[in-house]
């Protein structure tokens, strides 16, 4: 009796399973950056209505395994938030015979956020390096002209594309030639908005995330590259220009000048409705 | 008449007779079903850390308090819990301190005090607040305790170990009260009418004679409440700050061992050392509350001898 019901029951599950797959697709297999990921959804979601033939199956990973993807060929598409490196490319070049080929997608800004009532409004790199960075010497807000005492430092969960990309710009290098740490005792909390979020409600707080989360109960702390130079308010000029440290191009990477259908895929998201969905993300259109 | 009365005796009898061996089997399968989740949960666990057990630095792995499981490029990585599991054990004392004193009291009052409509209300009342889910909680932490604390407290970051010890405490409440509840009634009313005529006034007969006769299901309640605040995950993540230090205040945000598996193992690359180390950190957890079982046994096992 119950093992006729158990074959039933797999009978029926087993053929929905092929009923759902037999309608063939063509598939984008896009694999890369995590900063990226919500951005690359977005875009495969859109474009299936511009053409329901094409299926973009968006992957994070990171930026280095979508360009490791790209190498062996499990990835038609490299979403990747850091420029290629030499070796990468040629590693690529001797497995496909083929060039990499870099396509600049976006920009990505990220703002360094603080309480409404702080009354700082500029800090340059060197300073940042000294508050987030591990052994950095600074801890009180009265080292960078404000008030408060120690400052709270709200960021994100090491698995982040953002916390990468912060570590690297901020942090710098140790004297050794490597990379420098965050300190330790770093709120890490679980998303962008989160952060900004915690920061509105911290009067001491000092937290970074991407531009698209301002509010009205945050400031953005103007960025200077040198302590007593020209200090820039982030935003989409100055990410564009070049006038805002903390900026980067995010790519796609492909083997080989794309052609058909992948090439429909990238031209599309550089034109009108691809950077329409990059500014609704919160990352920076190209122009 | 009773031909037919007998007739249905028997098919009675031949139809338990026949459903006797397979049921019995039935049980004793769901009896045992409860080891075997819990080999498969363990086999789960060891296998997910894999080859970081023999890897991993042990020494630093529970002395450190650096953990930098994802280092910039060039950079060793840092498995250091030892701010974490600061993190998890003062959280859990903090609300049990609170869940504890409150437990009990409300389930002596539900159990002994309480009468009728008030009863049958209460009851209601705490089944509903079990029900509430841990997300829930965690708001309550994020969007109501932590302006408290930073007005109650003069401090900056209302998410702290004193916002987490009370949401986890807060939460642990209900389990242990119902539990207790429970166990005092479990009693037999002949303890307390024999209390009673002896003279003993009402705090009394709960003081000398149900929390000693109870005992072992209190500490059962106080165990599964332990059991729920040290495993909570997301009401921990909302409501700590999850800053990985050693905290030297009260106020000072910290970070559990749960909330860093469940913010870390989402985007950690599978069967990368940081996927495996993250499984080892639950291998810890299942040795926490390994140890808190058995000692919660030879305790009750040492009263159970004193008496």
């Amino acid at each position: 009796m119950s093992s006729r019901l158990l074959i039933l029951t797999l009978t029926l599950l087993t053929g929905g399973l092929t009923s759902c797959s037999d309608k063939k697709k063509l598939e984008i297999r896009a694999k890369g950056s995590d900063t990226m990921i919500q951005l690359s959804t977005a875009w495969a979601e859109a474009y299936r209505k511009v053409n329901p033939n094409i299926q973009v199956n968006a992957m994070g990973g990171g930026s280095g395994t979508g360009i490791a993807a790209l190498q062996d060929g499990t990835a038609d598409i490299c979403n990747s938030s850091r420029p290629i490196k030499d070796e990468e490319k040629a590693k690529i070049k001797a497995a496909t015979g083929k060039d990499v080929v870099e396509h600049a997608v976006c920009l990505d800004a990220l703002a360094v956020y603080t309480h409404k009532a702080n009354p700082v409004t500029q800090i340059s790199i060197e300073e940042l390096q000294e508050i987030w960075a591990e052994g950095g010497t600074i801890t009180q807000w009265e080292a960078v002209g404000g008030t408060g005492g120690q400052i709270s430092l709200i960021g994100r969960q090491s698995s982040s594309g953002t916390y990468d990309y912060f570590r690297e710009h901020i942090c710098g290098k140790t004297p050794e030639k490597k990379q420098r740490e965050f300190r330790q005792g770093i709120s890490e909390l679980v998303g962008s908005n989160e952060v900004v979020e915690s920061v509105s409600k911290t009067p001491s707080a000092m937290g970074y995330s991407g531009m698209g989360y301002k509010n009205d109960k945050v400031n953005w702390l103007k960025v200077s590259a040198k302590k007593g130079g020209e200090a820039v308010i982030p935003g989409e000029d100055a990410a564009r220009s070049g006038s805002y440290p903390i900026a980067r191009k995010l790519f796609i990477y492909t083997v080989g000048e794309p052609t058909g259908d992948i090439k429909a895929f990238i031209d599309w998201i550089k034109g009108p409705e691809g950077q329409a969905i990059v500014n609704k993300e919160g990352f920076v259109s190209l122009k | 008449m009773p031909d037919s009365t007998r007739k249905t005796r028997v098919n009675k009898s031949l139809l338990s007779d026949r459903f006797e061996k397979p049921i019995e089997w039935l049980i004793k399968i769901c009896g045992w079903s409860s080891l075997a989740a819990l080999t498969a949960i363990l086999i789960f666990i060891l296998k997910g850390a894999g080859p970081m057990i023999s890897k991993i630095n042990w020494v630093e792995f529970f002395t450190s308090t650096k953990w930098v499981p994802s280092p910039g490029t060039g950079n060793e990585p840092h498995y250091g819990i030892l701010a974490m599991l600061v993190g998890t054990l003062s959280t859990t004392a903090l609300a049990l301190l609170i869940s504890v004193p409150l437990g009990l009291a409300a389930a002596v009052y539900i159990s002994e005090f309480a009468t009728g409509k008030v009863k049958e209300f209460l009851k209601v009342l705490l089944e509903l607040l079990a029900a509430i889910p841990s997300i829930v909680w965690g708001f309550i932490g994020l969007m109501v305790l932590a302006p408290l604390i930073q007005n109650w407290f003069g401090v900056q970051q209302g998410r702290n170990l004193l916002n987490g010890g009370i949401v986890l405490g807060l939460m642990s409440v209900p389990l242990i009260v119902s539990l207790s509840e429970d166990a005092l009634r479990a009693v037999p009313d002949a303890y307390r009418e024999a209390a009673l005529a002896l003279g003993a006034s009402k705090w009394e007969i709960v003081f000398r004679v149900l929390f000693p006769a109870a005992r072992n299901g209190l500490l059962a309640a106080v165990m599964l409440g332990l059991g729920r605040a040290i495993g909570e995950t997301m009401a921990a993540l909302l409501a700590t700050g999850h800053a990985n230090q050693i905290p030297s205040a009260i106020t000072d945000p910290v970070r559990t061992i749960t909330a860093t598996i469940a913010a870390e193992m989402g985007e950690a690359p599978k069967n990368s050392d940081h996927y495996h180390v993250l499984f080892i950190l639950g291998l810890v957890l299942f040795v926490i509350t390994g140890v808190v079982n058995v000692v919660a046994d030879l305790v009750i096992k040492g009263t159970k001898k004193h008496v």
